[in-house]
């Protein structure tokens, strides 16, 4: 297999995680596609500095992670990427809608944190291990720990002053 | 809703996201493969039209610089033309700035690190920006009746009454707006600054 036959592969395995980085740092659809393309892009151009140290999953969470952070910063700039074929990106839900929704009100407790709280939470949700949210985070495993101990109580402070 | 219950709503979101079959090798080789991104040129447009707007007027007054006949006008017309570089300038900066993107291999929290940096100074080059663009509206109005009408308005009372009263007032209103505007994301990044760096 050539490099570009392992990066199809290496995508196809963890595209998962793509769109569920997408999910988390953006707010509309369009946004997403955005995101989600600019995400393999990156991971494409930087496939060569992946040096196996960590699981390919735990680079491509750190390199979905900053993508989207930098990404943040050129959507409030309405920047547009070349449109692939439409279907292409779409999350093929039968009940889309209801999916959004879903979507949304999940985003709505997730928004109330600061970036660092909320790259913390998505590993957390997706049943990382403290070591690799250690790993992809770049803090202590102690600290991380902590943090997701201070986020559990925010996020049931708000939900109680919610009613 | 408890984190246990967003787990819940999450694995279900994940779930849904993990059927996507639509990800094809075709696509992302096609992602690869094309120039997708045009986004630096998409963001440059309206700041290299401002540049070149201020360049061309400060090329304009420096060609009929002869025509400022008081050492006053002189003197404001060289602010002027400081000012139109300065603000190219920072509006060059801005975008380098912006259009920065780091190396997405550093840790989550380094790229934050940098991120709320770059994002701290950005605001600071705004303020920077609001007020020079009030002076140099000042200096403005004084050269465009003088180049264009021959007439040293500089002279005239009215003009340094409303241009030091209504003005400043516009000035006050303007940048406090500004600051207003940026106060929460300058506090929430801040505040994240803080958290990274402790």
């Amino acid at each position: 297999m050539d490099k570009k036959e392992i990066f199809i592969s290496a995508i196809e395995n963890n595209k998962g995680l793509i769109y569920k980085v997408a999910a988390v740092y953006t707010n509309d659809i369009q946004d997403r596609k955005d995101l989600v393309q600019e995400i393999i892009y990156q991971l494409w151009k930087s496939f060569d500095s992946f040096n196996q140290q960590s699981a390919l999953s735990t680079w491509m969470y750190r390199v979905a992670m900053n993508v989207a952070i930098y990404h943040i910063k050129r959507a409030k700039r309405k920047v547009v990427t070349v449109p692939l074929e439409e279907q292409l990106l779409e999350f093929p839900e039968t009940d889309n809608r209801v999916f959004e929704e879903k979507l949304q009100v999940f985003r709505q407790y997730l928004n109330q944190l600061n970036l660092l709280d909320k790259g913390i939470i998505l590993l957390y949700l997706e049943d990382k291990s403290y070591e690799e949210i250690a790993q992809i985070t770049g803090i202590s495993e102690t600290n991380v720990g902590t943090k997701i101990y201070r986020i559990k109580e925010k996020l049931k402070k708000q939900i109680t002053k919610q009613g | 809703m408890e984190l246990d219950d967003l787990k819940n709503t999450w694995e279900d979101i994940s779930g849904r996201v993990n059927k996507q079959q639509h990800l094809s090798p075709e696509i992302i080789e096609k992602i690869t493969r094309a120039k997708y991104y045009p986004g630096f040129k998409k963001i440059a447009y309206p700041e290299i039209t401002g540049v070149i707007i201020c360049i061309a007027a400060a090329v304009f007054v420096i060609l009929t610089f002869s025509r400022l006949d008081t050492h006053f006008l002189q003197g404001v017309g060289i602010v002027f033309i400081v000012l139109l570089l300065a603000l190219s300038a920072i509006s060059v900066l801005s975008l380098r700035q912006f259009s920065r993107k780091g190396d997405v291999n550093k840790t989550y929290a380094e790229t934050l690190k940098d991120f709320a940096v770059q994002k701290i100074r950005f605001h600071k080059l705004q303020r920077i920006n609001a007020t020079l663009s009030y002076v140099l509206l000042v200096t403005t109005i004084v050269l465009l009746s003088k180049l264009f009408g021959n007439n040293d308005i500089t002279n005239s009372k009215y003009f340094w009454i409303y241009s030091f009263s209504f003005g400043y007032i516009f000035l006050l209103c303007f940048t406090g707006w500004v600051n207003k505007y940026y106060k929460k994301t300058l506090q929430q990044t801040e505040a994240l600054l803080i958290e990274l760096v402790s």
